[in-house]
């Protein structure tokens, strides 16, 4: 019986999760179908744009030969003889700097031999003829040109040429044609964008459908299992509840307890060994903590048990993070760095990538509009098809940083990110964190042994040392707290000194 | 009215935009399915050649037995160069294929189509096993285990049936068509042509980017959502269906001739597709064709013609040697390295000769 119930339960935790899964799936399409809008709009456009500069710049060659026939052919052929002989005359030029370098290479070889200045006025002169010789090439060039042009005169003479009256009434056609062409094209072109625009809304209506469906039948799932969910008190986004982490015998993180506020930046500090890293190791599950409880609010405001998740699934509760010794992958380029972080955003199996069917690269239009939205915010646009191979570190740190960004962040941890920066630098880093939450509207979490950086930026300090939690508070309390002076930050009497 | 002055102002009126040939031809050469179905086609013309005679049998087998190897290098190439897994279990797992090819063909008397089904399942299976294995031992310790694996398959399969395997009677068929040995190339052409252009278009997806995110920097990977356990698996099944699908048109090829078909399947093979990959460059799959073709190729096409290697056939196998030692030694980027030095170099003696030739103008 017991054996049979919990099979049940297993079952249904089992269609809990596929019901979750296709909950996320769904509204990830729809999300999905509504960026891409926005970027077949813009090509649907930009092909309409294209063919009607297609079609003005055939007119206008149509308009252009039959203004040559009617024009004066003299003017025009001065015009055109000017370009022509400029272009002849760098072919003369180069056959010149030939000369002129097997010139140079005797004189060179000469003057080691004889110091006469005889050979070298040899070699001279003989580069001065050549360059006459080249010089009477370029008349002959231009007799040609004028001998040719009187016979094609001659020639022509028979044609009729076309009348002002008839040059106006051939411009007055095509550019007719041009605007009943302009507005074909954008007729239809506003055709595409509607039926575009209607299929794209009734797609992205029938995914809506689904998902609600989706999401009702989660709901009532919901309800027949018993989940202990934790009560987060309002305004709170992390709780960490007697947080332990043991390493054998060594007690990295000893007892630890904290809030993180919705919105705020709240910084981690402490000597080195603190167990600072490993704190955030713990909350992103890279070490699954000893014991202890981790509370999380996500996007939906839900309460999330921490502990209950793999590593690779933590992204999915808008959880990113930093790495001390950046982890930017060297092997691919920077845009390709941004899109592996959005890993978790493209829903297409492995069978789609491997034939590249169509929803494939919608996906990737769709995220690569937005890694480069996100460059364009970092400074990096220009490193975008770089390899991240040689780039300097300031930039691989801003990859980092914009790899969080492309996740969609909840909340951002930061594990030092001034490391290596020196001062101007960490300026522009507080500027970066400030902007940042700001525009994201995300929590930030960070490690930090700038002192200057830390009480500049951050709204909540927790102070450690060895694992255990010595002061939490603003920045004046911290600064002011006795046993962090001890530990940490050093006496005031030690820095006036 | 061909009026040379006229078509000189109108160029310079009013420019025509750029006409297509040489755009076209870029896009298709710039399309995996462009390249590798240039290649397919070029395979299969030589095949055509040899029906009307002008190309001998023994090339034609040469390419063949490169085609297979090729397929097995591609999986290879994908695990290493992209996945960073080390694996020498190759063997095994195409002795896997050439085996059940065998008792499909032979013992159980089914045609050809059931047949692959069963050797791709089995090796999908095998695959599975080295992916879990895979997640405990790491680098050198890995290959060894691979190793290991490979070799018990191989003394498994000769104790129950032994080295020789010949297929007797004409019993390859396809729903009842006798295939013959044009069809099985024509097949194996399709097979590789195929799972190339998987390969390549998996590389440029998210599949191919979370693989090298996970030989990069582990922990990254897992911070950004990458699974270790999925995508460690999926190497290896890939890596391990390819071997094993390679391993059947080995046998499906030449059913009837080889009958020491089993002697070959030590841990030479598998470090021939390891040099193979290696040597035409690890992250490149027109390399790893190069490379496959330098080892098992390079020899019967180009070397046997000349005298002195007919006479001493020992210093064939020294000449495959020492351009492996050099390759390593030099570009151990493999071709595809060599070809991007080359193209720099060309770059610079370009711009060295045109200062030599027409100077610096000031």
């Amino acid at each position: 019986m017991a054996l049979k119930n919990k099979v049940m339960a297993y079952l249904l935790s089992k269609y809990v999760d596929f019901l979750t899964q296709r909950v996320t799936f769904y509204k990830s399409r729809t999300s999905l179908y509504a960026d891409f809008e926005v970027e077949h709009l813009k090509d649907i456009d930009d092909a309409a744009n294209r063919k009607i500069e297609l079609r003005i710049a055939k007119n206008a060659r149509l308009y252009a030969t039959a203004d040559y026939e009617a024009s004066d052919k003299k003017e025009v052929f001065e015009g055109t003889s000017k370009l022509q002989i400029a272009a002849y005359q760098k072919k003369l030029r180069m056959r010149y700097r030939i000369e002129r370098e097997k010139a140079r290479r005797a004189i060179a070889k000469l003057t080691e031999e004889d110091k006469s200045g005889e050979q070298i006025k040899l070699i001279d002169q003989n580069l001065a003829s050549f360059e006459a010789s080249l010089a009477e090439e370029l008349e002959a060039y231009k007799a040609k040109r004028h001998i040719a042009f009187e016979k094609s005169l001659e020639r022509d003479l028979s044609k009729a040429k076309p009348t002002a009256q008839e040059l106006e009434a051939l411009k007055s056609r095509l550019t007719a044609d041009n605007e009943t062409y302009t507005a074909a094209v954008n007729a239809k072109r506003e055709a595409k964008r509607a039926k575009f625009v209607r299929s794209n809304k009734a797609r992205i209506a029938k995914l809506e459908g689904k998902l609600n469906n989706f999401q009702a039948k989660l709901k009532v799932q919901l309800e027949r299992i018993q989940q202990d969910s934790y009560a987060l008190p309002e305004g709170v986004i992390l709780r960490a509840e007697n947080l332990c982490m043991f390493f054998g015998g060594v007690k990295a993180v000893n007892d630890l307890t904290f809030d993180v506020k919705q919105g705020e930046i709240f910084g981690l500090i402490g000597p080195n060994g603190a167990g600072k890293t490993t704190v955030f190791n713990c909350i992103t599950q890279f070490n699954k903590p000893t014991s202890g409880h981790l509370y999380l609010r996500n996007r939906l405001d839900e309460v999330v048990n921490l502990n209950k998740l793999a590593v690779h699934n933590v992204i999915l509760q808008g959880i990113v993070r930093t790495f001390q010794n950046l982890e930017v992958v060297k092997e691919v380029s920077v845009l390709d760095n941004l899109l592996i972080a959005a890993h978790r955003q493209y829903q297409s199996n492995f069978f789609v990538h491997m034939l590249h069917l169509p929803i494939l690269r919608l996906e990737e239009k769709v995220i690569r509009a937005r890694a480069d939205k996100i460059l364009a915010f970092m400074g990096l646009s220009l490193y975008r098809d770089w390899y991240a191979w040689g780039l300097p570190y300031g930039v691989l740190k801003k990859i980092e940083i914009a790899r969080t960004l492309m996740a969609d962040p909840h909340l951002i941890i930061l594990d030092e990110p001034a490391a290596g920066l020196n001062d101007s630098e960490t300026v522009e880093l507080a500027n970066l964190i400030r902007r940042i939450r700001d525009e994201y509207k995300c929590t930030i979490l960070l490690v930090e042994h700038d002192m200057g950086l830390v009480m500049d930026v951050c709204d909540n300090i927790l102070a450690i040392s060895f694992g255990k939690k010595l002061a939490q508070g603003s920045a004046k309390e911290i600064q002011s707290n006795k046993d962090v002076q001890a530990a940490y930050l050093g006496a005031p009497e030690e820095v006036e000194r | 009215m061909n009026n040379r002055f006229k078509n000189e102002y109108l160029a310079h009126a009013s420019p025509r935009p750029e006409s297509g040939w040489k755009a076209h031809a870029k896009r298709i050469m710039s399309n995996p399915l462009g390249q590798f179905g240039l290649l397919g086609l070029l395979l299969a013309i030589t095949q055509l050649l040899n029906i009307a005679g002008i190309v001998p049998r023994s090339i034609m087998t040469t390419i063949a037995f490169v085609s297979i190897y090729s397929i097995a290098a591609i999986g290879f190439c994908l695990l290493l160069g992209y996945s960073g897994l080390a694996s020498l279990g190759t063997a095994g797992f195409m002795g896997l294929g050439i085996y059940l090819c065998y008792y499909g063909l032979q013992e159980w008397q089914i045609s050809i189509l059931p047949a692959f089904l069963i050797a791709g399942i089995a090796s999908i299976v095998i695959g599975f096993v080295v992916g879990f294995v895979s997640l405990r031992i790491e680098g050198i310790y890995l290959a060894i285990m691979t190793l290991a694996l490979s070799e018990i398959i191989v003394k498994l399969l000769k104790t129950i049936k032994g080295s020789t395997l010949i297929i007797r009677g004409v019993n390859l068929n396809f729903f009842g068509i006798p295939l013959s040995n044009n069809a099985v190339y024509f097949t194996i052409i399709v097979v590789l042509v195929m799972l190339l252009v998987g390969t390549a278009n998996l590389i440029n997806s998210p599949t191919g980017r979370a693989m090298v995110a996970m030989k990069s920097s582990v922990a990254a990977a897992q911070a950004m959502g990458i699974s270790l356990l999925k995508y460690r698996l999926l190497a290896f099944i890939i890596s391990t269906l390819f071997a094993g699908i390679a391993g059947f048109f080995y046998h499906a090829y030449l059913p009837g001739i080889s009958p020491t078909t089993a002697t070959i399947l030590t841990l030479s093979m598998s470090l021939n597709i390891l040099g193979a990959v290696i040597i035409g460059g690890a992250k490149s799959l027109w390399g790893t064709l190069v490379g496959t073709f330098v080892i098992y190729g390079f020899q019967s096409i180009f070397l046997q013609n000349i005298a002195f290697f007919n006479e001493n056939p020992a210093f064939m196998m020294m000449v495959t040697g020492v351009l492996i030692i050099l390759v390593v030694m030099f570009y151990p980027g493999g071709f595809a390295q060599m070809l991007f030095t080359l193209r720099l170099w060309l770059k610079k003696m370009t711009k060295k000769w045109r200062i030599y030739r027409y100077g610096i103008e000031e």
